[in-house]
C-alpha cells in the first residue's frame, strides 16, 4: 500500500508540470494530487503514532513487592546492582529487543504439606470423632497413609538380632513451609516455571507457585525424612519441637542453596503431629501414668513443704542446706535462727523462757539469802520461824478447803472420813 | 525528503522481516541447537542473539536449561539385610547439553522415562548395599541417611555421565520412606509394648520420686528439729550455768538456802486445788486446841517477837 501511494505520488508530480496545456485535465490532476497529499498526510500521522504506541509500550511498572529481570536479546542487561530492576517505572526497549520480567521477592507464600498424614475419607475430614476408632484399619497402606519413621530410644539392653532392623516408630505429622524468593536472578535462571502455559490474564509472578510448589515439596519432604530419622517420636511429640523444625529448615535450606534455587525458606511449622491411630490407648495410658506421676510428685513436695514450714518456718530448707554446708559462715547461720518458725522455734522459745527463769529465781532467791543473812545470823530461831509460817499462811490461803481435826487419845481403830469434791464447778456454784 | 524518510522506513521493514528469518534469541534460561537440514550442527549454551539461515535451511530447537524436578515412584525395594522398604527418590534435573539431549532423548517426556529406569537401577543398587538400620537406628550416630543420599546421587550421575543423555542432576532426595503394610502391623505392636513399658516405668518413677521428697523431707524435719532441741538444750545449760552463779551466794548458808528452797517447793506445790486436812497436833494451829504457855525471858534480852 505504502509504495502504491508513493509511486502514485510521484507520477502525479511528474505529470503535473507536463500538462499545462490541457485546463481540464490539469484541473482534474491537481484535485488528484490534492486527495492524494492529505491521504498521505494522514497515514504519516497515523504510521507517528504507531511509532509512539510503539515505544511507549516499553513502559513497565514494577511493583513494590517486586523486582524485575530485563533480558536484552535474551541475555540478562546491565552488571552487579544494575541487572535488578526495583519498584517504580521503568522504561525498556519493546519486544523483541527487551524482554521484562518480574519477580516477586518480598511476598512470603505457604506452602502446606499433608504428606505424612494418614489417609482421611472425605466424612472422616468432615470430622466424626467418635466413629473414628471403629474404622482404624491395623496397618498402613503404604500408597495412600503417609507417615514419618523416627527412630526409637536408645536402649540400654542390647537388642536381639530380629530387632536390629525394626527400631524405630511412626508418626504422622502435617507441615507449614514459608518461603520466599530472595534472589530474583538465581531464581529465574534455575528454578523451572512453564512460560508457555501462563493463562491468559496472567504474568509470571501468577504462575511461579503453581509451578514451584511440587518440587518445593519433594525437597522438604525430602528434609523432613532426613531430619525426622534423628529423633525420637517423644522428641517430637513432647520435647525437642523447636530443634526438629530448626533441623528441618537447615536441612531444606542447604538443599535449596545447592541447586542455586534463590528461595529462602522464612519458617517452617510443625503444624500437626499424632502417633498413629493404632497404638492411641497405649500412648493415652502413657500420657495419663506421666500426668500421675506429675501429681505425685507435686503433692510430695506439697508435702515436704508443709512438713518443713511446719518444723521450721520458710526458711526451713534455707537452713537445713546451711547446716549441711560447712562453708556457710556462723553469723549467715545464727541469722538464719533468727528467723525460725514453726515447732523448732518453739522449742528454742520454751528454752528461752526456761533460761530467763531459771536465772531469775535463782538470782532473786541468793538475793533474798543474802538480804535475810544478817538477821538470821542473829537470830536463826526466829527468822526461820518467821519464813515457816509465812509460807504456811499462804499455803493454807491458797488452798480451797481446810479440814482441821483433833485427834482424839487412844483412837485406835477410829477413822475420821472426809468427803472432798473434785468438782470444781459445784464448788463455784457453793460459794455463790 | 519525503521520498527519502519512505525509502528508510522501507528498508527497515525489509530489514526487520531479514532478521525474523536470518536470526534467533536465546534467552538465559534456555538452550538452542541449529539443525541444518535435520542434521545438527550448532550448540548454543550462551544466552544472546544468533544468525542462522533461513527455514527450511536451518531450524533452531530451544531448550529449557532451568531445573525441573522428577519423582520416580517405584515400589518395594530390599536392603541389605532383605528387609522391604519403600523409597520414593525425587531428582532435581537439567538439560545441559541441548545436542546430546535432541541426539539421545529429544523430549522432555522421553528424559523422564529415561530418567525413571535410571535412578530405579541407582536405587536398587544403592540401597542393597545398605541394611535397613542405616536409615534408622536408635543410635543416630550409625544412622546413614544422608551418605545414602549422597551416594545415590553420585552413583545416578555416573551412570548419566555414561549414557551422554545431556543431562545432568543437580540433586537428588528421598521424599518418602516407608515400610510394606504387613511390617507396619509388626511395628505397632512393638510400639504399643515400648509405650506399656514406659508406662510402667513412668508410673514407678513416679512413685519413687515422691517417696524420696516425702523421705528427705522428713529426714530434714528430724535433722532441724534434732538440731533446735539441741539448741534449746545449749541454752537451757546456759540458763542453768548462769543460775549456778547465785548459788555460790547461797553457800554462804548452806542449811538455810536448803530451808528457803524446800519454803518455795511447797508454795509450788500446794498453790493450786489443794485440800488440806490438818490435825491439832499441828503446830500452827495448835491454838486451836489451847493456850500456849509462854516463858519470860530475862528482861534484859532486847529482842522482841515481832
Amino acid at each position: 500500500m505504502d509504495e502504491q501511494n508513493h509511486k502514485k505520488n510521484q507520477n502525479s508530480q511528474v505529470q503535473s508540470p507536463g500538462n499545462k496545456t490541457g485546463e481540464e485535465l490539469d484541473a482534474a490532476g491537481k484535485s488528484l494530487s490534492e486527495a492524494l497529499r492529505i491521504s498521505f498526510a494522514i497515514l504519516k500521522v497515523i504510521m507517528l503514532v504507531l511509532v509512539v504506541i510503539f515505544l511507549a509500550s516499553g513502559f513497565r511498572t514494577v511493583g513494590s513487592d517486586e523486582q524485575a529481570i530485563v533480558l536484552r536479546f535474551g541475555k540478562i542487561r546491565g552488571v552487579g546492582e544494575e541487572r535488578l530492576l526495583g519498584p517504580g517505572l521503568h522504561w525498556v526497549f519493546p519486544y523483541p529487543v527487551d524482554e521484562i520480567v518480574k519477580i516477586p521477592v518480598q511476598k512470603k507464600v505457604n506452602l502446606p504439606i499433608d504428606s505424612f498424614w494418614y489417609y482421611q475419607s472425605a466424612s472422616e475430614l468432615l470430622g466424626s470423632g467418635s466413629r473414628r476408632k471403629d474404622r482404624v484399619p491395623e496397618k498402613l497402606n503404604p500408597v495412600t497413609d503417609g507417615y514419618c519413621i523416627t527412630r526409637s530410644e536408645k536402649q540400654d539392653q542390647i537388642l536381639t538380632g530380629t530387632a536390629a532392623g525394626s527400631d524405630y516408630n511412626i508418626i504422622h505429622c502435617k507441615w507449614q513451609l514459608t518461603y520466599k524468593i530472595d534472589d530474583p536472578e538465581r531464581f529465574f535462571r534455575n528454578v523451572y516455571v512453564d512460560m508457555e502455559k501462563i493463562p491468559a490474564g496472567q504474568n509470571y509472578t501468577d504462575v511461579i507457585s503453581k509451578n514451584i510448589n511440587r518440587p518445593l515439596e519433594y525437597m522438604f519432604a525430602d528434609a523432613v525424612v532426613t531430619s525426622m530419622v534423628n529423633y525420637t517420636i517423644d522428641d517430637v511429640l513432647f520435647e525437642q519441637l523447636a530443634g526438629v523444625t530448626q533441623h528441618v529448615k537447615n536441612v531444606l535450606q542447604e538443599k535449596l542453596n545447592a541447586i542455586e534455587s534463590g528461595i529462602q525458606v522464612v519458617s517452617v511449622q510443625l503444624t500437626d503431629k499424632t502417633w498413629p491411630r493404632q497404638v492411641d490407648e497405649a500412648f493415652q495410658e502413657s500420657i495419663k501414668a506421666s500426668q500421675e506421676r506429675q501429681k505425685a510428685v507435686s503433692e510430695a513436695k506439697t508435702y515436704a513443704e508443709q512438713t518443713l514450714n511446719k518444723v521450721a518456718g520458710p526458711i526451713a530448707a534455707q537452713l537445713y542446706a546451711a547446716l549441711q554446708d560447712e562453708t556457710v559462715s556462723e553469723e549467715q547461720k545464727e541469722y538464719l535462727w533468727s528467723q525460725l518458725a514453726g515447732t523448732a522455734q518453739d522449742m528454742i522459745a520454751e528454752a528461752r523462757a526456761y533460761q530467763t527463769k531459771v536465772v531469775a529465781s535463782a538470782q532473786a532467791r541468793a538475793e533474798y539469802l543474802k538480804k535475810i543473812l544478817p538477821e538470821f545470823r542473829k537470830r536463826p530461831e526466829l527468822v526461820m520461824q518467821k519464813i515457816y509460817q509465812d509460807a504456811i499462811v499462804e499455803v493454807l490461803n491458797n488452798a480451797e478447803d481446810k479440814y482441821v481435826v483433833q485427834p482424839v487419845k487412844d483412837s485406835k481403830g477410829r477413822e475420821v472420813r472426809i468427803y472432798i469434791s473434785k468438782d470444781i464447778n459445784i464448788k463455784q456454784s457453793e460459794q455463790k | 525528503m519525503k521520498s527519502m524518510a519512505i525509502t528508510i522506513f522501507v528498508v527497515l521493514i525489509i530489514a526487520i522481516l531479514a532478521l525474523y528469518l536470518f536470526s534467533f534469541q536465546v534467552r538465559e534460561i534456555e538452550t538452542a541447537l541449529v539443525t541444518t537440514f535435520g542434521k545438527p550442527t550448532r550448540n548454543i549454551t550462551e544466552p544472546g542473539w544468533y544468525f542462522k539461515l533461513p527455514a527450511p535451511i536451518q531450524r533452531v530447537h530451544t531448550f529449557d536449561s532451568r531445573m525441573r524436578v522428577y519423582e520416580a515412584d517405584l515400589g518395594e525395594t530390599t536392603t541389605k539385610g532383605a528387609a522391604p522398604i519403600i523409597v520414593n527418590t525425587y531428582v532435581v534435573w537439567k538439560i545441559v547439553e541441548p545436542l546430546r539431549f535432541f541426539n539421545a532423548i529429544g523430549t522432555i517426556k522421553e528424559a523422564t522415562s529415561k530418567l525413571y529406569s535410571q535412578i530405579s537401577d541407582t536405587q536398587n543398587k544403592v540401597i542393597g548395599q545398605h541394611a535397613f538400620s542405616e536409615f534408622v537406628n536408635s543410635d543416630p550416630s550409625r544412622i546413614r541417611f544422608k551418605q545414602i543420599e549422597e551416594e545415590m546421587l553420585e552413583e545416578l550421575q555416573k551412570s548419566l555421565a555414561d549414557a551422554n543423555y545431556g543431562i545432568e542432576i543437580k540433586t537428588l532426595g528421598i521424599r518418602q520412606l516407608k515400610i510394606s503394610e504387613d511390617v507396619s502391623k509388626d511395628v505397632f505392636e512393638r510400639m504399643k509394648a515400648e509405650r506399656n513399658r514406659r508406662t510402667e516405668a513412668t508410673k514407678s518413677e513416679g512413685d519413687a520420686q515422691a517417696r524420696k521428697i516425702e523421705s528427705d523431707a522428713n529426714l530434714k524435719k528430724e535433722v532441724l528439729e534434732a538440731t533446735a532441741k539441741a539448741r534449746a538444750t545449749i541454752i537451757k545449760a546456759k540458763g542453768d550455768a548462769e543460775a549456778a552463779q547465785y548459788y555460790e551466794m547461797l553457800e554462804a548458808e548452806p542449811e538455810l538456802a536448803i530451808f528457803l528452797r524446800n519454803i518455795d517447793a511447797l508454795k509450788e506445790i500446794l498453790k493450786e486445788r489443794s485440800t488440806i486436812v490438818l490435825t491439832t497436833d499441828t503446830d500452827i494451829v495448835r491454838l486451836l486446841r489451847e493456850m500456849p504457855q509462854i516463858k519470860l525471858i530475862e528482861p534484859n534480852e532486847p529482842q522482841i517477837q515481832p
